[in-house]
């Protein structure tokens, strides 16, 4: 039975949606996993930490391509520009979800990356819809060749960022009583403000300590149970406790992405009974790029510091 | 705020990106708006030369004649080169604005934010598409 050509452009019409859907997701994941590969076994030296930093080309060339790809199956169908956002809605899912599973990243992890996928995708489609409009292969080649030549050269530069977060409280009691909170602190039992923390992102609870001197070591414990292992470097008893992260816990929200290398408090005493407390943290971020990422780090390093800050200085105001 | 914010536009891709988010925020909140805007992009594509492409700081690009007469971001928000007799024409008229950046040029600015809106947004189109049509022909 012949079917009607209504219902034959209907079916092209289909297929020629979820081929934009489907090839697009595939060539985004061939490309990050044979990118991995070819960089952490073959271009680079199989010891360094390379293959496991995701690179700026990961989150925005690789959702670009995605994108134009999605529109080259797209040219023909005359879709309006709100489909074109709605069809790439669902690809950004796909490739989401797709993460989840295949990449074993966190959910907390995927809803920070999220933005940037959704928008880089929904980009690189209306990027494709006019290029693919003016039909001229020499440019399409041209911009797909120079997006392949920045992920490769992304690919195997060098990747280095640290950085470091500073909070300053003003505390209404003095030195010596800040101090006692400071080194360690009973189990916290405020609750969460940050809306990371409420949504599942493990917040710091409580901190000890194996002796009061320097060399010791510290713990300081997460809500989900993950503990951070780290030494006191520095020592100084109402003024200054200085301390490196020898071991962090193997979570995926943080595994490969992050780095967390010391910690430091600092106390001055204000000559007026109340103490000028100074938290630091320095980092080092295995994400790009930066002008994002580095946004949500220190977005949960100073609210990590607040966390620990605002329940030393209610410990030590009500004594 | 536009004005402080006006150095991110040089970084490569970031409008795209911005614009983007702002198409999502109105595909979700406000359907109709990108049903609006998509009207404008189909009756100004039927003009005779015109050309649709992205535009650099992010949105839509309408331009004849490889100039640009105007082009719409993903919130409505378009811009559409006049010149200052007919701007301060249309400044009377109350519904138009100095443009968000250049306020002493020939641009102005206009909210798309209903149909009605639309129908006039595509007439202050026109009438840059007429200006360069105009120019052309002396030409």
């Amino acid at each position: 039975m012949n079917e009607s050509p209504e219902t034959a452009n209907q079916k092209d019409k289909t297929k020629k949606l979820l081929l934009g859907l489907l090839v697009s997701n595939i060539v985004a994941l061939s490309i990050i996993g044979l990118s991995n590969y070819l960089v952490s076994k073959i271009l680079l030296d199989p010891e360094m930490d390379v293959g496991t930093t995701l690179v700026f080309s990961e989150f925005v060339i690789v959702p670009l391509i995605m994108g134009i790809i999605s529109a080259w199956f797209w040219r023909d169908l005359g879709m309006k520009g709100k489909y074109y956002t709605g069809y790439s809605l669902i690809n950004g899912l796909i490739v989401i979800l797709l993460s989840y599973f295949f990449l074993s990243e966190g959910y907390i992890c995927l809803i920070i990356v999220s933005p940037l996928v959704f928008g880089f995708v929904i980009s690189g489609a209306f990027i494709g819809r006019a290029m693919f409009r003016k039909k001229n292969n020499t440019l399409n080649v041209s911009v797909f060749a120079l997006l392949v030549f920045v992920f490769v050269t992304d690919s195997v530069s060098e990747h280095r960022y640290e950085n470091m977060v500073s909070d300053t409280m003003v505390i209404n009691a003095p030195t010596s009583e800040v101090w006692k909170h400071v080194v360690a602190y009973d189990r916290i039992k405020q609750e969460n403000k940050y809306w990371l923390f409420k949504i599942g992102m493990p917040s710091p609870v409580q901190t000890t300590v194996d002796g009061f001197y320097e060399g010791a070591a510290r713990k300081c414990i997460f809500s989900n149970g993950y503990v951070f292992d780290e030494k006191m470097v520095i020592y100084q008893p109402e003024k200054n406790l200085t301390f490196d992260i020898t071991h962090q816990p193997k979570d995926p929200e943080i595994m490969g992405h992050i780095d967390i290398l010391k910690g430091q408090f600092l106390l001055k005493d204000n000559g007026n009974g109340t103490t000028t407390l100074v938290g630091n943290s320095w980092y080092r971020l295995y994400v790009f790029p930066t002008w994002y990422y580095d946004i949500w780090a220190e977005s949960i390093t100073r609210n990590v510091h607040l966390r620990v800050m605002d329940h030393i200085k209610e410990l030590s105001e009500h004594k | 705020m536009v004005n402080k914010l006006e150095f991110l536009r040089r970084v490569p891709l970031l409008p795209h990106l911005f614009d983007s988010w702002l198409r999502i925020w109105i595909f979700l909140s406000n359907p109709q708006l990108a049903d609006c805007l998509d009207e404008i992009e189909t009756e100004v594509s039927g003009w005779k030369g015109i050309k649709i492409q992205n535009h650099k700081y992010g949105g839509t690009e309408f331009s004849f004649n490889h100039k640009e007469i105007g082009h719409i971001h993903s919130n409505g928000l378009m811009d559409v080169l006049l010149n200052k007799t007919i701007k301060m024409q249309l400044l009377q008229e109350g519904r138009i604005s100095n443009h968000h950046v250049f306020p002493n040029s020939g641009w102005i600015s206009f909210y798309v934010k209903t149909k009605d809106d639309s129908e006039y947004a595509l007439g202050l189109l026109k009438k840059s598409y007429a200006i360069r049509f105009e120019r052309l022909s002396e030409e």
